[in-house]
């Protein structure tokens, strides 16, 4: 979830886990995988509206965060997936304080729909997440998210080959909850709205990957392209900061690899962003150090 | 640990469940409709800011109530247009109803808010001067900063308070029954008082406005035509006005606006922008002892905003007095006050708490806002609406306080620009809502919130405590969103104070009696 409300100017961020919200792969019953991930995103240029432009004023803006997150095997066929991460911004130039603090709380349950024996399968996922933080969500792009509650619905098809070798394509469908800022009075839409309540615009997500997979995911490669996009919302205007209600699209194209030959693993993701609207232009890379427990097996043993 | 997980896939759903059944429609106050508390019947004999008098500008006699002509008029509103009035036009109807004053207000705030943001540079690392004369290209015109917005909507009130005090004179001479009263058979859409209906108040002052704001916003010309045309036949639709009324309504609001505008051409904004003055003042500071004179901290540098509009004509006092009541010098660098105040943001900067944030947050009125004034307008419309006030009573509030304000910003830019103080980002302080480009001392928020608290606080007394907290929090908004030392906002508050009382001291002497 972080990644999606982080989108603002702030960055495309991802989450790095053992397995994702986005991946087939599944924690066997009864086995869990802690991960802890750092992110760094920055992003020099950025879309005002189309307009593709750097601001002196800004600099290179920066955001870290570090994520824990849990994944654990409810039956091989379902699993849960919570993290919270710690978010940090900063801008190399101008006067704008950077932000910190706790993000969001996010929750996903995904679920093995269908698989045949030629490799096919069909993965429902729903998730949500929640603020946890007080944090500002209207200093953009300086602010660490937005504060709306999320729901996400999505679908992952995927094709793995005898040898490995993997396609997976996934959409999803995310609600985001209007929010509330600090003000009671905000301009959107080409208008003023008398009220501290702001409308958060809907959002898509579709990717496709390629990649190659082996030993039972103890190794994993692949290239994505993604692409978030808004459903609705308004642009930045002319000279002025993002807001909440923008439009936020994005896509990117990146790479993920996974080793995990025991209980201890590593995974590393970069991704950047080709081609948006009210988005940074950002070049973002993860480290995730991975942790797999065996706590139920070994407690029902005893 | 399983329990937790249990917790965990039981609440997501239902959390899901929560959510999917919220409705993102936004919701607004809404703003009704009123038989105000008093009608002011001798409003017509109130001191005009502009008008010589409330006779200036003649309006014709009225058909009588027994004329052909009017009867035709009674008679068409009656069976034509009252009968076609479509769900559209009784929307239009509902929203102006909440007053006109009150609308026109709202109006010029949100366009105000929709070009309050600054020039961006060009290629050549310059910032291109908005161009009245092409207000549609990048940059837009006008720059609706704290100054100009203060300004706009001080012409803005004084234009709809002189219109409406001539059209009370008029009301009041004529005496021409609202349209209901002289046919009982008329059942109006809005509630109707005994004031007379020619020429239509709703008439003025949407002629006036227009008149205004079509020169203060130039790019909106079409906007603007089509809110004064729904205003007009608003007050038709309701039943509460023959044409007759909106006509000379119309023209008398027109001729009002337009010597309001005549006046506002030579009130010296038109050298506001005068950047040529600059290096004189930054020469005067240094010799006052200013050690490092104000700097844009924009990249590239930004010319400082309205360096003269310290110039500009005030309204409710004169230039001798303008600098006579000039707070006096603030801490210099190297003394032990400034750097008590230094010390007091970089304590905040290192650890600024969610109510610091909130409070600069909330009072911030930065670009895309209808800044500062424009807030206050806001406080002011809202409590003159609660309680009710006749339209001209609503418009005398606004001017009392929009001229307080415009006086602030005049007043405290001459400040500004006579000491050229650095800001604290000179001293490597970052902020939390973003940094004007011009000089810190005194903080024009602290300036605005305490003239325009002052003046409301006079008007409406048992809200005084209210209105002194807010502007208060305003003042302190500065100093939380490390844009100000203390010193600024302190000094800012007193100014403003002196300032009010210079607006009380014309409302008390303008005839109202209030």
């Amino acid at each position: 979830m972080l990644r999606y409300a982080l989108l603002g100017l702030v960055c495309v961020t991802s989450s790095v886990y053992a397995q994702m919200p986005h991946d087939v792969i599944y924690m066997p019953k009864k086995t869990a995988c802690l991960a802890v991930s750092y992110n760094n995103s920055s992003w020099k240029e950025y879309w005002e509206n189309t307009l593709k432009r750097e601001n002196l004023n800004i600099g290179t803006l920066s955001t870290e965060s570090v994520m824990p997150m849990l994944a654990v095997g409810l039956t091989d066929k379902l699993n849960v997936i919570v993290g919270l991460p710690y978010v940090q911004t900063k801008a190399s130039a101008g006067n704008l304080m950077g932000q910190k603090g706790i993000q969001d709380l996010s929750g996903w349950l995904k679920y093995e729909l269908v698989k045949n024996d030629k490799g096919l399968s069909l993965h429902g996922v729903l998730g949500a997440s929640t603020p946890v933080g007080n944090y500002v969500p209207d200093f953009l792009p300086m602010s660490i998210g937005l504060q709306a509650k999320t729901v996400t619905g999505r679908l992952i098809g995927n094709y793995t080959h005898k040898s490995g070798l993997y396609i997976t394509a996934h959409a999803s469908y995310m609600y985001r909850s209007n929010i509330k800022v600090d003000r009671d009075a905000y301009q959107a839409d080409n208008r003023v709205y008398n009220t501290n309540e702001v409308r958060i615009p809907n959002a898509t997500d579709v990717a496709l990957r390629l990649g190659y997979i082996k030993d039972g995911s103890r190794i994993q490669a692949e290239a994505f392209v993604d692409k978030f996009s808004c459903v609705g919302g308004d642009n930045i205007r002319r000279n002025d900061m993002p807001f909440p209600t923008n439009n936020m699209t994005a896509t990117s194209v990146g790479f993920y690899g996974k080793y995990q030959p025991k209980n201890v693993g590593l995974n590393v993701r970069i991704a950047k962003v080709i081609d948006g609207l009210n988005v940074g232009q950002s070049f973002s890379y993860s480290v995730g150090l991975l942790y797999q427990i065996n706590y139920f097996k070994k407690s029902e043993k005893k | 640990m399983k329990n937790i997980l249990k917790y965990i896939i039981i609440t997501i759903p239902l959390g899901i469940g929560g959510l999917l059944s919220c409705d993102k429609t936004i919701t607004e106050p809404v703003k009704e409709a009123y038989v105000p508390v008093s009608l002011d019947e001798k409003a017509g004999t109130w001191k005009t800011y502009v008008l010589g008098s409330a006779n200036e500008v003649p309006v014709a006699a009225p058909k009588a109530s027994n004329d052909a002509a009017y009867l035709k008029e009674i008679d068409s509103l009656k069976n034509k247009i009252l009968p076609a009035v479509t769900a559209e036009n009784k929307k239009a109807v509902v929203y102006w109803g909440a007053g006109s004053v009150y609308r026109w207000n709202e109006i010029a705030r949100e366009l105000a808010a929709r070009y309050n943001l600054a020039p961006a540079a060009n290629a050549e690392g310059k910032y291109p001067v908005p161009d009245a004369a092409n207000p549609l290209a990048d940059p837009k015109f006008p720059f609706a900063n704290p100054p100009y917005t203060a300004r706009a909507l001080a012409y803005l009130s004084v234009a709809q308070y002189d219109a409406l005090v001539s059209a009370w004179n008029y009301k009041y001479k004529y005496n021409r029954k609202a349209p209901s009263k002289n046919d009982a058979s008329i059942s109006a859409l809005l509630p109707v008082s005994d004031l007379p209906s020619y020429p239509s108040e709703d008439a003025v002052v949407a002629a006036a406005s227009y008149t205004i704001l079509v020169a203060m916003f130039p790019g909106e010309v079409p906007y603007l035509d089509s809110k004064l045309a729904e205003a007009k036949n608003a007050r038709v639709w309701a039943g509460a006005n023959v044409p007759s009324d909106i006509t000379a309504g119309d023209a008398l609001g027109k001729a009002v606006g337009a010597k309001i505008m005549a006046k506002a051409k030579v009130d010296g904004m038109s050298a506001a922008n005068n950047q040529a003055l600059t290096a004189g003042m930054v020469e005067n500071a240094k010799k006052i002892g200013v050690k490092n004179p104000w700097v844009s901290q924009e990249t590239p540098a930004r010319p400082p905003m309205l360096p003269n509009y310290g110039a500009v004509t005030t309204w409710n006092f004169d230039r001798p007095t303008l600098e006579k009541i000039r707070p006096i010098i603030p801490y210099l660098e190297n003394s032990a006050e400034f750097q008590k105040d230094i010390d007091e943001l970089k304590v905040i900067e290192k650890n600024q708490t969610r109510e610091q944030a909130r409070i600069a947050n909330y009072w911030a009125d930065g670009a895309g806002s209808y800044t500062p004034p424009g807030h206050w307008h806001r406080t002011a419309a809202n409590a003159a609406h609660e309680a009710k006030y006749s339209e001209v009573r609503m418009a005398r509030t606004l001017a009392l306080v929009g001229t307080a304000l415009m006086d602030a910003g005049i007043a405290c830019w001459e400040t500004k620009y006579y000491y050229y103080t650095p800001r604290p980002q000179q001293f490597g302080v970052k902020t939390s809502v973003g940094l004007p480009n011009f000089p810190s001392y005194t903080s024009g928020h602290s300036t605005f919130s305490s003239a325009a608290a002052t003046v409301l606080s006079s008007i409406f007394p048992d809200q005084a405590s209210k209105f002194d907290e807010q502007a208060k929090e305003a003042s302190n908004s500065r100093v939380y969103g490390l844009i100000h030392y203390r010193v600024d906002c302190e000094m800012g508050l007193v100014h403003g104070k002196k300032i009010g009382d210079y607006a009380i001291a014309r409302g008390k002497a303008d005839g109202s009696g209030y």
